[in-house]
């Protein structure tokens, strides 16, 4: 395609990328043909180079950052990096892999998987003797799971806007332990389940303990 | 007198910055087959080099932070998981900033900007004083307000050359848009930053 404009507006044109060095070299011969000969051009360019300057001068920080990427890469399983999830059903999966892969559904693997998780999480702190009568902690009565990249301040938020408290966790599957008391028990679910960070939040009940 | 100075320097560095360009092209497609082959450490290596690069050229597109972050992780996490698409038919940086692009365009979409500007109706908000007694922190206020009175897609292309160093056929890919696009986007903002930095240096014309 041959331009057929005067070669002060095809050089004028071109004077950002003759600047930073980024023309072909029939571009940068149109340029340099037009250059010598234009005083405009010449002071443009001039222009030019200190926009460039200006704009490289100052550039964002770049370690916060990478620490966000790397516990998102991590988040799931710190030794399985392919299995970055990210739907639900991939969370399935890693959640059920030890021992419900005959599970039929979804659902009934969750209520399988909290119900053999929360008893091994509430009892995992030993200083709590069971015969203890000091103050227990709440047990856990709910059991959720955030989308592997959520970040604390969101899960943070997430929990205060349903009344839950973290009770424990992170489980082997990355699930933690809530305690909510039982009348709120079910607006705090119906809040986590609108979340766009949970990807899943059920009601357990430890009551058996 | 200076700009005799810097005509015969750009002459000089032109080749050497060709070089340097293959070099970096060699190394980061190195590095692309390493992050490909699920190098942890290669992919921070990446991560490292194009974080700020993609939180400055996004930062032209999207305006709140948590967003800018989101999208910039999100770009990042798309080269992790799909390295083995990238063929090396463009550059990676190519490659990598469509990508960028394009998640833009999908986050502005759900968040739109709160004060995106009409592009015919700005006014510079700066008030630069005589030419000589310009410091270089106005200077560079006078630059950041210019450019936020330009649209997003002018302020894109603006910073992809004069930060980023890309030519204009390696915007139009990343934009996805024709080549003459881009020299008509890059011609208008020039002039609107010029008029923006009018008072501020005769250089601008």
């Amino acid at each position: 395609m041959v331009d057929t404009r005067d070669p002060h507006e095809q050089a004028e044109e071109l004077l950002p990328w003759y600047a930073t060095g980024q023309l072909d070299d029939a571009d940068r011969s149109i340029v340099e043909a037009h250059l010598s000969a234009c005083a405009r051009c010449q002071r443009q360019l001039a222009g030019e180079r200190r926009m460039v300057e200006q704009f490289k001068s100052f550039s964002p920080e770049v370690d916060s950052g990478w620490a966000r990427m790397r516990q998102r890469i991590e988040a799931p399983q710190p030794k399985r990096r392919s299995s970055i999830g990210r739907t639900a059903s991939e969370i399935w999966q890693l959640l059920t892999r030890p021992a419900v892969a005959a599970l039929a559904t979804a659902q009934v693997a969750l209520l399988a998987i909290a119900a053999a998780i929360a008893p091994s999480m509430t009892s995992a702190p030993a200083y709590v003797a069971l015969g203890d009568k000091a103050q227990p902690s709440p047990e856990a009565n709910m059991i959720i799971l955030f989308r592997p990249e959520t970040t604390e301040a969101d899960m943070r938020l997430a929990l205060k806007s349903s009344g839950a408290s973290l009770v424990g966790g992170p489980t082997d599957a990355d699930a933690y332990l809530l305690h909510v008391s039982p009348e709120q028990r079910p607006s705090a679910l119906a809040r986590l389940h609108d979340d766009d960070d949970v990807l899943m939040a059920e009601p357990i009940d430890g009551a058996a303990r | 007198m200076r700009q005799g100075a810097q005509v015969t320097m750009s002459r000089t560095a032109s080749h050497p910055r060709a070089d340097a360009a293959r070099v970096e092209g060699v190394e980061e497609r190195q590095l692309i087959e390493r992050v490909r082959a699920r190098e942890l450490p290669a992919f921070e290596k990446l991560y490292r080099l194009y974080q700020p690069r993609l939180t400055r050229f996004l930062s032209n597109l999207v305006q709140r932070p948590q967003v800018l972050e989101e999208v910039v992780d999100d770009t990042m996490m798309v080269v992790w998981e799909t390295a083995g698409n990238f063929r090396g038919a463009s550059k990676l940086s190519t490659w990598i900033f469509s990508i960028a692009y394009r998640k833009a365009l999908k986050a502005r979409s759900r968040w739109p900007d709160p004060l995106e500007e009409d592009p015919n109706d700005t006014r510079a908000s700066t008030d630069p004083g005589p030419d000589d007694q310009v410091q270089q922190g106005r200077l560079h206020d006078a630059l950041v307000a210019a450019m936020e009175s330009l649209s997003a897609d002018h302020r894109t292309v603006v910073d992809l050359t004069y930060f980023h160093s890309m030519g204009y056929r390696e915007i139009a890919e990343i934009m996805d848009c024709p080549v003459d696009t881009v020299k008509t986007r890059m011609f208008h903002a020039r002039r609107r930053l010029r008029e923006a930095l009018g008072g501020t240096s005769a250089d601008w014309l």
